[in-house]
């Protein structure tokens, strides 16, 4: 993992960063909460999953998430544990 | 033989199960819980059908997932019909690697294939067939498409029975393998993945050897094994996917330009207060004026009749009173506010089939958030308007169990169909024109409580908590015709249950209260009367928000308890027994009930709004909470809450009304 970051240092962000319509492949899951780590993985933010930031609620928090062709909605605080590279 | 029903949340299951089984069902809850469990017979055979809760996953950490996966670990099931949305197969298919690995026959129904056809989604259902080695069909449930189909592969026994389980990677499938030889149970290779995933649930399953091999795969890994599944699992998929599924790139689908519009920074929370406000103002104001005096004046016919014939039938006085002023006055008022509860139910059931449901829940979970609470919590809250009975129920989907408890402890502040009679009554005769403003504005007066108290609550009670929040949000759909009607009537019909069963039985009671003396006597002057005396000790609890002692408002807010409808009863009935004063609405005409201006119907409205459920929430409460204590700290709060606010509005009510 650690490699992996100081080769790609400028474009590892975490998923709350991304913008709206920003790409992003997600690389490393650092969330704690057992429970909410394998509920993110069982929605399928898997490692090289693809995801897309579509539509920020209206008071800017949470965040609707495109991947694997359907929407998830994350707070952004549970997003800051997730690594993406940017991808466009 | 038996069947089980599986498949994602809003993946169609629910329809699909009741195109099979038609009227056959049997509704039941799950042992010890309260999520529901339904079970029927697939028409035209005698195979059991058993719909498991909407889940993504057979993890170890929801509820609803350990259930399914009891259920199907340990009951004999014969096949597993997994329903898919075609729409979201990738995600879905995650879900049909679990069930694959349970050597359970599977048949896939590829469900809203029509939909997926529009938006450009292709699949190619004989290679992944080919792929996943079990059968499947493409199907609308909705449309009602090939599910004929569907049942005649089930009765033919004509499915692919050999199970393609093979999913990861040459180095796990090994350890697979060798953990299976260890393991003394039909489900092996279930097991020896849930071991390698470290799942608590199957901790007796370990041995020296077990363990060895599971260090061992984790040493050569070095990452968290659950995700290294889970990495696995999504890979075998997305191959399936490459091969199997064919999409138009970015196509600008209907629910994104009605998100640019329902979720736009600026319109969506206007959106969400003129859409609530018209659910309220449409069922309490506009339709409520109508048809409540419609009902109200065939009911007055009917009980002019019944009078007529029961004086011809040469009935005593004693019990032509009970038929007229007993029950005609006390369910019959229930009845007349039917009309609008359908509207009311109608309205509500479109928000939740619609998607916009889901919406609310997304942007309102930052306001919820500051208070301890989460988007979820707003669908409860949103049932609730229905009956707070399903929707304290429907609190369970609330991961987080500080948040769930705030969550059923606030439900019934949201003024649910009971309560509508209430406030139409009063809203209806005094704010006349702006009836339906007063209605309305009563919802968005529960929400800024709800939010007070549970930032209250979070502040006194659970301190320091933040919670998750994760929602699938699905598309918009145009609602099922037949969905909605089958919905609304089934909500009716409890209402007029209620009316015939409860309300009846204590309009019965409150007839006899006020006919006779504390000696027996019949027929004394109401203020004589048991009901007056037991009003009589209590009303000074209501003189702070009435400004006046009334035992006839005292004893309908009690009966509030029984149902909340019954205090509308209750008043129809006391109001039946004293002089008219005034012109108008026979309850605000009698002597009894004459005292109420603006400011104290509001308050009484208020308390009755806030205070303790009826006895059927009470009781959903005690169940969800877990422990009666519980039970008893949440009835306290709320009654407590609503007379410090009734107090209030009639207060500064009275204030405003001085002033104008």
């Amino acid at each position: 993992m650690n490699r992996l970051k100081d080769t790609h240092k400028e474009t590892i962000v975490s998923l709350s960063k991304l913008k709206k319509g920003q790409k992003g492949k997600v690389v490393f899951l650092h969330t704690e909460d057992k429970s909410l780590r394998r509920r993110l993985l069982d929605m399928g933010i898997t490692e090289g999953v693809l995801v897309k930031v579509k539509k920020i609620a209206p008071l800017g928090d949470p965040i609707d998430i495109e991947l694997r062709g359907y929407e998830l909605c994350i707070r952004k605080k549970d997003l800051d544990d997730i690594d993406v590279e940017v991808m466009s | 033989m038996r069947i089980a029903l599986v498949g994602n949340q809003n993946s169609g299951k629910t329809t699909l199960f009741n195109l099979l089984t038609g009227t056959n069902q049997k509704v039941g809850n799950w042992p010890g819980v309260t999520i529901e469990r339904k079970v029927g017979i697939i028409r035209s055979t005698d195979y059991e059908l058993i719909d498991l809760p909407g889940i993504y996953s057979l993890s170890p950490y929801s509820l609803e997932e350990n259930i399914s996966r009891q259920f199907l670990l340990n009951e004999k099931v014969d096949l597993i019909l997994n329903v898919i949305d075609s729409t979201s197969i990738e995600r879905s298919l995650y879900l049909t690697t679990q069930l694959l690995e349970l050597k359970i026959p599977v048949i896939i129904a590829l469900n809203m294939s029509d939909i997926a056809d529009k938006r450009g989604i292709k699949v190619h259902l004989e290679t992944l067939e080919k792929r996943l080695d079990t059968t499947i069909v493409s199907i609308s449930a909705l449309k009602k498409t090939n599910v004929f189909n569907l049942i005649q592969y089930i009765k033919m026994g004509d499915y692919r029975k050999n199970i393609h389980d093979k999913f990861f990677d040459h180095i796990l499938e090994d350890r697979i393998s060798k953990l299976e030889t260890l393991i003394d149970h039909p489900q092996k290779r279930f097991i020896a993945i849930k071991l390698i995933e470290k799942d608590p649930l199957f901790d007796l399953y370990q041995s020296d050897e077990v363990t060895s091999i599971i260090e061992e795969t984790s040493l050569k890994y070095q990452r968290d094994m659950e995700q290294v599944i889970a990495d696995e699992r999504y890979r075998t998929i997305e191959n399936i996917r490459d091969e199997a599924i064919e999409v138009k790139k970015d196509l600008l689908t209907w629910t994104d330009r009605l998100d640019n519009i329902f979720l736009n920074r600026y319109l969506a929370i206007p959106i969400f207060i003129l859409v609530m406000f018209l659910v309220y103002y449409l069922a309490a104001g506009a339709v409520g004026g109508a048809t409540v005096d419609f009902v109200g004046s065939y009911m007055e016919k009917l009980s002019h009749w019944l009078d007529i014939t029961l004086t011809n039938l040469n009935a005593s006085d004693w019990s032509k009173s009970l038929v007229i002023d007993g029950l005609i006055a006390g369910v019959g008022a229930i009845l007349s506010f039917l009309p609008q509860l359908i509207m009311l139910f109608l309205l509500i059931s479109i928000l939740e089939t619609t998607g916009y449901m889901s919406r609310i829940a997304f942007f309102l979970d930052r306001i919820f958030q500051k208070v301890g609470l989460s988007g979820k919590s707003l669908i409860p809250f949103i049932i609730g308007s229905g009956c707070s009975v399903p929707a304290i129920m429907s609190a369970r989907t609330i991961n987080d169990e500080t948040e769930k408890k705030m969550t059923i402890m606030l439900t019934p502040f949201i003024p649910c169909s009971a309560k509508l009679p209430i406030i139409t009554l009063f809203a209806g005769y005094f704010f006349r024109d702006y009836a339906g403003l007063a209605s309305a504005s009563l919802y968005f007066f529960a929400i800024f409580v709800i939010l007070l108290s549970a930032f209250l609550m979070k502040k006194i009670l659970f301190k320091g908590k933040t919670s998750s929040f994760i929602l699938e949000l699905p598309d918009y759909k145009v609602p099922s015709i037949r969905y909605i009607i089958y919905d609304v009537t089934q909500k009716a019909l409890a209402f007029i249950e209620r009316a015939g069963s409860v309300i009846l039985l204590a309009s019965l009671i409150i007839w006899f209260l006020i006919s006779f003396s504390w000696n027996f006597n019949y027929g004394v002057d109401p203020n004589e009367s048991i009901l007056a005396g037991i009003g009589n000790i209590f009303s000074w609890v209501f003189y702070p928000m009435l400004g006046t002692f009334s035992w006839g408002a005292t004893v309908s807010a009690f009966q509030g308890l029984v149902a909340k409808e019954q205090v509308v009863a209750s008043m129809a009935i006391i109001a039946g027994y004293s002089e008219e004063t005034s012109e108008g609405l026979l309850i605000f005409g009698s002597a009894q009930f004459s005292f109420f201006t603006a400011a104290s119907a509001y308050a009484f409205m208020v308390f009755n709004l806030f205070s303790a459920p009826c006895f059927g929430a009470i009781g959903a409460m005690r169940q969800e909470l877990g422990t009666t204590k519980r039970m008893w700290k949440a009835v306290l709060f709320q009654t407590g809450i609503a007379w410090v606010l009734g107090v209030l509005v009639f207060q500064i009510g009275r204030l405003i009304e001085v002033i104008l």
